[in-house]
């Protein structure tokens, strides 16, 4: 669906993007995730046709956008970050105006029109002013907007920034009911989105392709180090004690959790042995004849992948010594 | 030009809808009231006067009061159209709409032509009324307004081009006057001796004549092709200024 290569962007000596290839299947839904200013945004608008790229290729369902970027632009619902609206118009005016720019069929406006403000539900405040909606009200009124030409398509920016939970979480399982029909390409920095929603993530990071592939390969990937986490009523010194026969753990650290003789104990063991490490764990505590209330593997969390792959020591020469991008298998 | 047309719509609504297209018309006919009282008065006093026109010949150009609301006015009703779009951040659902730039480009530049034709409808009234008292030559009347719509044709396509380029309307607005009154200044260099070896062509720009000349009923088409060509120079100006942003 979305086929990008060697895309960069340059504003006088700054490159916003660089060199950046990615594609993106049909019925797919990838997160584009970064830190602010990691190029995030530039690229989707260069996908949109709202900026040039000073270098590279963007096919869009195999039409080259800069010979053909209306029909580029035909198929593709998109929301800016931040969603800017005419706050003078009413909800419905508005996407009607839209379908008629998009070239939607006059005989279709209205239908798609209630199509959209269905889905977006935003049906309640179709009459509503623009201007007079709450923040969340307003996102959806954006996302209305892609969905009103009923597109291959969407890319939205940013379409959970400002909301509260509840919008969130209606925001999320709207995207997730639309996966069925249309692909998607999102872009946000709130990592746990991109576990709940997105089928793959794209990592960018000042402008480059830091990492791409499914979240629960990102996680595991590289981690050299597991944890796991264990909780038991005894005495800590015991506890110890009992864990120090296992060879397979590197490290060991227990404190007490609180009152009434409950310690809690962070494990680490190596990737590599950590399918049978539970088993061992368990069988050294209760010989031990110590009773476990809780024994649990801590996946590594996106998080940590994500900062371990943007944030940067402050080097001098930081361009020349960057790691070598990593890519795990689509 | 479907969408120039869905364009221009709404950029009509938008500014039917404002504040500011109630304050601009009320001014407005403030302004044209007092003026067309004027020049009635000074007409109905000097039997002279009459003799040579009505107080429609002098009302459309015939006086300084005519010109300097209109470089006031002119800008007022371009500044939004694109800066504000610009600013507010509607512009890249817009531009990543469907539609080429060039359309919207007209689309914006049909409805600025609205806003200035909305101001004169009212001003018919006044026609009307000096046809009750004496005589009203229908044909002086049509090249007046004729000419009326040649420099909206041109200060529409001016103010355009300054809201493409500035950032925000206020900017615009300002640029707007700035190019207008330069050019309405260069048109009274007429008036000065010195200047008198360019009069051709300081009368060919100046704003005066043109206006001197269609209140007489007199359509000179050397005004019509210069408030066209005027026209498309700075309406092309605002394309281009628009179209460029996508390399910044």
């Amino acid at each position: 669906m979305i086929e990008v290569q060697h895309l960069t962007k340059r504003y006088g000596d700054r490159t916003a993007v660089s060199d950046l290839s990615f594609s993106v299947a049909r019925g797919e839904v990838v997160g584009f995730l970064g830190p602010n200013g990691a190029g995030k945004s530039t690229t989707l608008r260069m996908l949109t046709g709202f900026l040039e790229p000073s270098e590279g290729e963007v096919h869009i369902a195999g039409i080259d956008a800069r010979k053909q970027p209306l029909q580029v632009k035909k198929s593709i619902g998109y929301m800016p970050e931040a969603v800017p609206l005419y706050g003078e118009m009413r909800v419905v005016e508005y996407l009607r105006y839209r379908a008629e720019l998009k070239g939607v069929p006059r005989k279709d406006i209205a239908r798609n029109v209630d199509k959209a403000l269905e889905l977006a539900s935003v049906a309640d405040v179709k009459t509503r002013i623009i201007g007079q909606l709450s923040k969340g009200y307003r996102q959806r009124v954006g996302i209305a907007d892609a969905l009103v030409s009923d597109p291959p398509l969407l890319i939205l920016d940013e379409p959970t920034a400002g909301l509260d939970p509840n919008q969130i979480r209606q925001v999320r399982d709207l995207i997730r009911g639309l996966s069925s029909e249309k692909t998607v390409l999102l872009s946000t920095h709130i990592l746990p989105e991109v576990e709940a929603i997105c089928g793959r993530v794209i990592i960018l990071d000042r402008g480059r392709l830091v990492s791409s592939g499914r979240p629960e390969e990102l996680r595991s990937a590289g981690e050299g180090v597991r944890v796991l986490q264990l909780e038991a009523r005894a005495d800590g010194e015991r506890l110890k004690a009992a864990l120090a026969t296992l060879s397979i753990l590197r490290s060991t650290s227990v404190e007490p959790l609180g009152a009434a003789g409950i310690v809690r104990a962070r494990l680490e063991v190596d990737a590599a042995s950590l399918d049978s490490a539970a088993e061992s764990v368990f069988r050294a505590v209760a010989n031990a004849g110590i009773d476990l209330r809780e024994l649990r593997r801590e996946d590594a969390s996106l998080e940590d992948v994500f900062a371990r792959l943007t944030t940067h020591e402050n080097k001098s020469h930081d361009d020349e010594q960057a790691p070598a991008p990593k890519e795990s298998a689509p | 030009m479907r969408a120039a047309y869905s364009i221009a719509k709404r950029e009509v609504f938008s500014y039917f809808v404002s504040p500011i297209a109630y304050v601009v018309t009320l001014v407005w006919l403030l302004w044209c009231g007092l003026q067309y009282y004027l020049m009635a008065g000074l007409y109905a006093g000097s039997p002279n006067l009459s003799a040579g026109g009505s107080p429609l010949t002098a009302f459309f150009g015939g006086s300084v009061l005519f010109f300097i609301p209109l470089l006031v006015f002119a800008p007022v009703l371009t500044m939004r159209l694109l800066a504000e779009e610009r600013h507010t951040g509607t512009l890249e659902p817009l531009l990543t709409a469907p539609v080429t730039r060039l359309s919207v480009v007209l689309g914006k530049y049909a409805a600025a032509m609205v806003f200035w034709i909305s101001l004169w409808i009212p001003t018919v009234l006044y026609v009307w009324l000096t046809s009750q008292f004496g005589s009203v030559d229908a044909g002086t009347v049509f090249a007046s307004y004729l000419g009326v719509f040649g420099i909206g044709l041109y200060y529409m396509a001016i103010g355009l081009a300054m809201s493409a380029l500035a950032k925000n309307q206020i900017v615009a607005a300002l640029l707007t006057f700035m190019v207008l009154s330069g050019l309405f200044a260069i048109g009274l260099l007429s008036f000065i001796e010195a200047f008198a070896a360019h009069r051709d062509l300081i009368d060919y720009i100046s704003l005066w004549g043109h206006m001197q000349a269609f209140s007489k009923g007199i359509v000179d088409s050397r005004f019509v092709v210069f408030d066209i060509s005027v026209a498309g120079l700075f309406v092309y100006l605002a394309f281009r200024a628009l179209d460029g942003r996508r390399w910044q």
